[in-house]
């Protein structure tokens, strides 16, 4: 047999399993290529398992071969069998990443030799450390080509690992004014109180077209990351939120219920003293300078 | 009952009646309550100056008295009543708005009076005006404006005193409220005759805080409505309130079931004022229930829908509020975020806060640490038992108690009262003596305008004010007028305070 027709065989078997992205058993392969006798397979099969083309699989006492995924075929070529464990450790974890104290567990390998794996991966391209961003001392590593999960990058608010609270300030804001825009219309509509209340509720996905119009956002922003944004108007106490009978969410700007009481009006409703403060001593009304100043 | 309600009520003690007053009010505030004889031993003040002190506190009804035994009688302070004493003009000015000026004066007399008979009360005040053209006030005036006070319930009768068989010590018995059948002639003669000896009356009135509190309260629910809502909601709250005093007890948490049918009726007749109401009552009905902070409830459908209003948790609603408006302004709008978050969320984690509140981690952390530390929302660990990796870990949890959150800030505002009197008695005595020389030049120069002096010899005794002088006083003037506005602002906060601490504490 010419190496030549072992290269069109492997192809063709590729081409079955390419197909059958859920594994191909002994059988798939010679009613695929019927013309091919199974003496004449083996080979070609064993061979391609060892250039590692698939996983074997045993299947309800069949054998199953699964094509790998390409790149993880690429990623482990030339490379020694500790990177490959490690490799398969971080391919399993996925866009979520795997902490560097998992990999040693897992793995068995020691520390210094582990730490030396991982920085020849790195070099390579083939994976990746990311910070995360809810403890800003653990690494987790993942495939190169992964983008981080929302709970190691924290979506759209982070950029580099950073929380971007300004963006967030100016989202804050920006939807605010947009509901409080339709805010008024609850009041006195001639049509009703209720079709008021409608007119001046405003859904997440407007409040999201809005925002996307008014091109303040680099980054793309979906209805999700709106929602959160309304959510802090809502804790904000400067908007309500209710649900349309569709199920979608809706908000609506308010009013505190009652004005600034009179205990922030006076200084000691602000005073940062107000503990200390006492008849005699250092601190009283009598001598305080916050008091003297708004009585100026 | 806390040490700086003790404060503030001994600082308005000193206010309205002096230092001996102040004093025996102390004594009574701290040792709960006690004979004649412990306050005059504990004070050091003669024992007629301490029976004065009482009798004064007493007429009032800034305290009260029960007797130990058949000889001894324990005084007790009220000290809820002595806080009312800087309510007084809130009273009056209600009573202008509501009703005109006769209300304001026979209110104000009584006030002054404490308890006081009709016949004086009335025959009092139309002598104090009887040369005062530009009022007209006529004693017959007063008298059908007080019947109308009375019928009202802004005044009632006081309670009176029995002496028990083979006792010494009366007891205040209170008396159902009677409105009155005043004799106009006999008011009109004792006018004529410039004294009141021939009218037997002996009915004492006194004015009835209750009732002007659930004006107060309704006013404030009212307003909030508006705010939330618009005016026309605001009116049928108003509406709601006027059916709930007729079926429940004025201060019920939840009133019993109201009728939409009495409510559509009510609106029919208001509707030339609010034709939008008028129109869509059914509507506003509905609104009001969903978005008006959960003042009113709809409890069942018969009748076209009934519903409660309900107090207690308008008044919950009303704290929460000013304490967030309290947060935001000590500790910053995003504290009070979290705060509200907390409170929504009722028990939440520390990352979860973080998350939702969407603030940088440290930031959120600082804000939350200070939150704890003014004791604005209170942290519950949950330990988990030692699991096999020894990781037992505990789990702290943040949460709001509100009630102890509103002692908190009753705290702050019973601190900030008291602040704000000691600074206005610091302001007076500093400047007494300037106060003094200008109340003095203007008595001189009132007598002398009247006896028509020149108008050099006026300037001269004027002059003896000097510019300086002048502008010292217009600042103190300026700076005791925003004191007494604070003061009032303050018991405006107070009042909401203790309209939630009347309902009793329920997990």
């Amino acid at each position: 047999m010419s190496v030549k027709i072992e290269d069109q065989l492997k192809e063709k078997i590729l081409n079955v399993a390419k197909k059958n992205p859920k594994g191909i058993s002994h059988k798939d392969i010679t009613a695929a290529i019927p013309e091919v006798s199974s003496a004449e397979l083996v080979p070609v099969i064993n061979e391609l398992l060892q250039q590692e083309y698939f996983d074997l699989f045993n299947q309800n006492g069949v054998l199953v071969y699964k094509l790998k995924a390409q790149t993880s075929k690429q990623a482990v070529k030339g490379a020694d069998n500790e990177e490959k464990v490690v490799y398969n450790l971080i391919e399993e974890a996925g866009n979520k990443g795997i902490w560097i104290r998992d990999i040693r567990v897992r793995s068995n390998l020691a520390n210094t030799q582990l730490t030396k794996v991982l920085k020849n991966l790195e070099s390579k391209k083939v994976i990746k450390a990311v910070k995360c961003v809810n403890a800003s001392k653990k690494k987790v590593y993942m495939l190169y080509n992964l983008e981080p999960d929302r709970s190691i990058s924290g979506g759209a608010w982070y950029q580099d690992q950073d929380f971007e609270s300004e963006f967030v300030d100016i989202l804050n804001v920006q939807c605010h004014r947009f509901l409080s825009q339709r805010a008024d219309k609850i009041k006195n509509n001639p049509r009703g109180p209720i079709v008021g209340r409608t007119q001046s509720y405003a859904t997440a996905n407007e409040v999201q077209k809005y925002i996307t119009d008014l091109g303040i956002s680099k980054v793309e922003l979906d209805v999700e990351d709106v929602i959160t944004i309304l959510n802090t108007l809502v804790y904000d106490g400067k908007a309500e939120s209710s649900v349309y009978p569709d199920g979608s969410k809706v908000y609506r700007a308010i009013d505190p219920l009652i004005p600034a009481p009179g205990l922030v009006q006076v200084p000691c409703g602000v005073c940062p003293l107000i503990h200390s403060c006492d008849s005699t001593g250092l601190v009283t009304p009598q001598t305080c300078v916050y008091m003297k100043e708004w009585l100026e | 009952m806390s040490h700086q309600m003790g404060r503030v009520v001994s600082a308005i003690l000193e206010r309205h009646f002096g230092e001996i007053v102040q004093k025996v009010g102390d004594d009574l505030f701290s040792y709960g309550s006690r004979p004649i004889s412990m306050i005059v031993r504990n004070t050091g003040l003669p024992r007629n100056q301490v029976i004065d002190s009482l009798r004064t506190l007493l007429k009032f009804d800034l305290a009260t008295f029960e007797p130990y035994n058949d000889v001894i009688v324990d005084y007790k302070l009220l000290p809820d009543n002595v806080l009312l004493l800087i309510r007084y003009p809130r009273y009056l000015l209600q009573m202008k708005s509501k009703y005109g000026s006769e209300a304001e004066l026979l209110v104000e007399e009584l006030l002054q009076q404490a308890t006081c008979t009709a016949t004086t009360l009335l025959f009092n005040i139309a002598t104090k005006f009887k040369d005062d053209k530009e009022k007209s006030i006529t004693i017959l005036g007063l008298k059908d404006m007080f019947i109308s006070l009375v019928t009202a319930g802004y005044i009632q009768q006081a309670p009176v005193a029995e002496l028990k068989e083979g006792s010494e010590i009366p007891t205040l018995v209170p008396v159902a409220t009677i409105v009155p059948d005043l004799d106009s002639r006999a008011l009109v003669q004792a006018m004529n005759n410039g004294h009141i000896n021939d009218i037997k009356d002996n009915i004492y009135w006194r004015v009835n805080y209750d009732r002007f509190h659930l004006d107060f309260r309704d006013e404030i629910m009212i307003k909030a409505i508006t705010r939330r809502i618009d005016e026309n909601a605001g009116e049928l709250m108003r509406f709601l309130l006027e059916k709930m005093y007729l079926t429940s007890a004025p201060w019920a948490p939840e009133s019993s079931p109201l009728c939409a049918v009495e409510l559509r009726e009510r609106c029919r007749s208001a509707a030339t004022d609010k034709p939008l109401l008028h129109q869509f009552v059914d509507q506003y009905l509905k609104v009001l229930e969903e978005n008006g902070g959960g003042f009113v409830r709809r409890v069942g459908d018969a009748g076209s829908g009934q519903f409660t209003v309900r107090s207690r948790h308008a008044a919950l609603q009303l704290v929460l509020c000013a304490l967030e408006h309290c947060v935001t302004e000590r500790l910053g709008s995003k504290a009070a975020r979290i705060f509200r978050l907390i409170y929504t969320k009722k028990y939440i984690e520390e990352d979860d806060i973080q998350k939702n509140a969407m603030l940088v981690n440290k930031e959120c952390k600082q804000l939350t640490y200070k939150l704890m530390e003014e004791h604005f929302i209170s942290v519950q660990p949950m330990r988990k038992p030692a699991s096999a990796g020894g990781m037992a870990k505990a789990i702290y949890l943040y949460h709001v108690k509100l009630h102890s959150v509103a002692y908190t800030g009753l705290e702050m505002c019973y601190r900030s009262l008291h602040n704000v009197l000691r600074r206005a008695a610091h302001e007076r005595s500093a400047h007494a003596r300037l106060v003094d020389k200008q109340r003095r030049v203007r008595t001189i120069v009132h007598g002398m305008r009247l006896r028509g002096e020149t108008q050099r010899n006026i300037d001269d005794v004027e002059e003896t004010l000097t510019p300086p002088e002048l502008a010292v006083l217009q600042g103190v003037e300026k700076r005791l007028k925003q004191l007494s506005t604070a003061e009032l602002e303050l018991d405006r906060n107070l009042f909401i305070f203790k309209w939630y601490f009347m309902y009793p504490y329920v997990e």
